[in-house]
């Protein structure tokens, strides 16, 4: 579904990411993990064109994706529910999921039924529900997390990109925001999973990528990764 | 007791086109955080284009082909001055570029209607109406209306058509809107379009209370720039209520104290709100996040 050969990006002089290959096939979640500045959110940067990358390619379903504007990504099927939530402050919950859908809306995706999979992304996130008409800014970090990943659905993408989902949220709600990654699992969603919490994110994951200074390091089934040694003494910081 | 309530009235009027302009402001401020600086041009051109119509299609005719004009200078001046200074990351070459446009487009009107004011001719009797002792001019009030109508209508435009929403997501984050698929490079010129259009709906309306002009525009720019500031540059509320009061303190100016300081309270209230209150009166407080 998605392929990544030789991923090369970074911002002004200064190189992120050197040379990354990786693959998420279609129905699978993949999981990125690796310390703070390993490139994580650079690698989900570039592959939704929020950054140019500097060489390489990326293929979804085929089709060359790299180089292309952030639009012309989304409208590709790739949908990216970024680090930081990055909701609608001052539109209503409502508007924000109708946003997700804009390329169905707009004639550069199908079209289906856009009103239906709002009440579907109800049904998944119930607490939106009560707070439809309320405004994105003024909802807790738990539900603006909820509604970033419903608005993110609402392309109904080919592959959807989530960034620390669970990034400062309580205990509680890291818990429901990985049993929603589960559900969307069981539905079939192909994801691009990056997690602070790694080992809930091996747990989630099908295969998993290590992360360390750009490039690499380790790759393999995510079960296989949670157990091994050497990858648990670095990166998943003992008994997470 | 009468005199005040009639220099009420017309500072409203006039408060209502500066708020007009103003409005045009806010709406590329928030999209792009740029502004035309040739507004004032856009309104002259609007006017005149008009008086050149009108013959041919009467006053109510005339004011749809007006718009799409208006539009499609806004799309110009984004395309030719803001769009290449913002792509080279220029932090200021937009006011120059648009600035500079304004003039060739005030060039460009005086070649082709001349130097002189012209008269346009009013679609309303030009007999003032009475209501309370206070005169009012039937043009005033279409003024006053027209003004708030075309600010409603972008209102209801935003709130209610997924491109609106696009126009309000990009105004609230701008990366966010690029990855729903929203092309914000064109929902920026879009915001021109209507702000231009704005303007030049402005100047079709006032045209027939005042001369019309390649310069008609400038001084009225000016001031709606200062009612901006002074209403804050996000807040649609405060550009009206900036305009009535720049509007309704510049008559009282010109007639308790002498019309040769009637731009002076404009300037007033802007360094006290810059000195006290540097968001405006109904802005928000900006936090920069670093």
């Amino acid at each position: 579904m998605l392929e990544v050969t030789n991923l090369s990006a970074g911002y002004g002089q200064i190189e992120v990411l050197h040379g990354l290959s990786f693959t998420v096939p279609k129905g699978q979640v993949v999981t990125l993990i690796g310390s703070n500045g390993a490139g994580k959110t650079t690698t989900m940067r570039a592959l939704s064109g929020m950054i140019q990358p500097r060489s390489g390619s990326i293929k979804l379903a085929g089709r060359e994706i790299g180089g292309l504007d952030s639009h012309d990504v989304a409208r590709a099927g790739l949908a990216h529910s970024p680090e930081g939530r990055r909701v609608f402050p001052t539109l209503s919950v409502e508007d924000n999921l109708t946003l997700g859908a804009f390329p169905r809306l707009t004639g550069s995706r199908p079209k289906g039924d856009v009103a239906a999979d709002r009440e579907r992304a109800f049904v998944l996130f119930p607490r939106l529900k009560e707070r439809r008409t309320q405004l994105a800014g003024t909802l807790s970090g738990g539900e603006q997390q909820m509604l970033a990943m419903g608005r993110a659905l609402m392309l109904r993408p080919e592959i959807l990109l989530l960034d620390e989902p669970s990034m400062g949220l309580a205990p509680k709600l890291v818990e429901e925001v990985f049993r929603i990654i589960r559900q969307l699992k069981e539905e079939q969603v192909t994801m691009l999973l990056v997690e602070q919490f790694a080992m809930a994110a091996l747990g989630v994951a099908d295969h998993a990528y290590v992360l360390e200074n750009g490039r690499i390091r380790f790759q393999g089934p995510a079960a296989q990764l949670k157990n091994d040694p050497a990858v648990r003494a670095a990166y998943l910081g003992g008994d997470h | 007791m009468t005199i005040f309530l009639q220099l009420v009235a017309s500072g409203v009027a006039v408060g209502m086109i500066y708020a007009a302009i103003a409005f045009g402001y806010q709406l590329t401020f928030a999209t792009s955080k740029t502004l035309n600086f040739g507004q004032g041009e856009a309104l002259a051109l609007g006017a005149l284009f008009g008086l050149t119509l009108a013959p041919f299609t009467g006053y109510w005719l005339m004011i749809p082909l007006v718009l799409v004009f208006g539009f499609a200078l806004g799309a110009v001046v984004e395309r030719l001055a803001v769009r290449p200074a913002v792509k080279i990351k220029s932090e200021y070459g937009w006011i120059m570029a648009t600035i500079a446009l304004g003039i060739i487009f005030k060039n460009l009107a005086e070649n082709i209607w001349g130097r002189d004011d012209l008269k346009f001719p009013s679609p309303l009797p030009e007999e003032a109406i009475q209501v309370a002792g206070v005169r009012i001019l039937p043009m005033e009030l279409l003024i006053i209306a027209g003004a708030l109508l075309m600010m409603l209508a972008v209102e209801i435009f935003n709130r209610k058509s997924i491109w609106g929403k696009a126009v309000i997501a990009t105004s609230n984050d701008i990366d966010a809107a690029g990855l729903m698929g929203i092309n914000t490079k064109r929902v920026i010129t879009l915001s021109y379009s209507i702000s231009a259009m704005t303007a030049a709906f402005a100047g079709v309306l006032v045209a027939p209370v005042t001369l019309t002009g390649a310069t008609m525009g400038a001084v009225l720019a000016l001031k709606a720039f200062a009612v901006a500031i002074i209403g804050g540059l996000e807040s649609g509320l405060g550009v009206i209520v900036g305009g009535l009061i720049l509007g309704v303190a510049e008559t009282m100016t010109g007639f308790y104290i002498s019309t040769g300081y009637k731009d002076v309270p404009g300037l007033i209230l802007l360094l006290v709100v810059l000195s006290v209150r540097p968001v405006g009166l109904f802005g928000k407080a900006v936090i920069k996040k670093v």
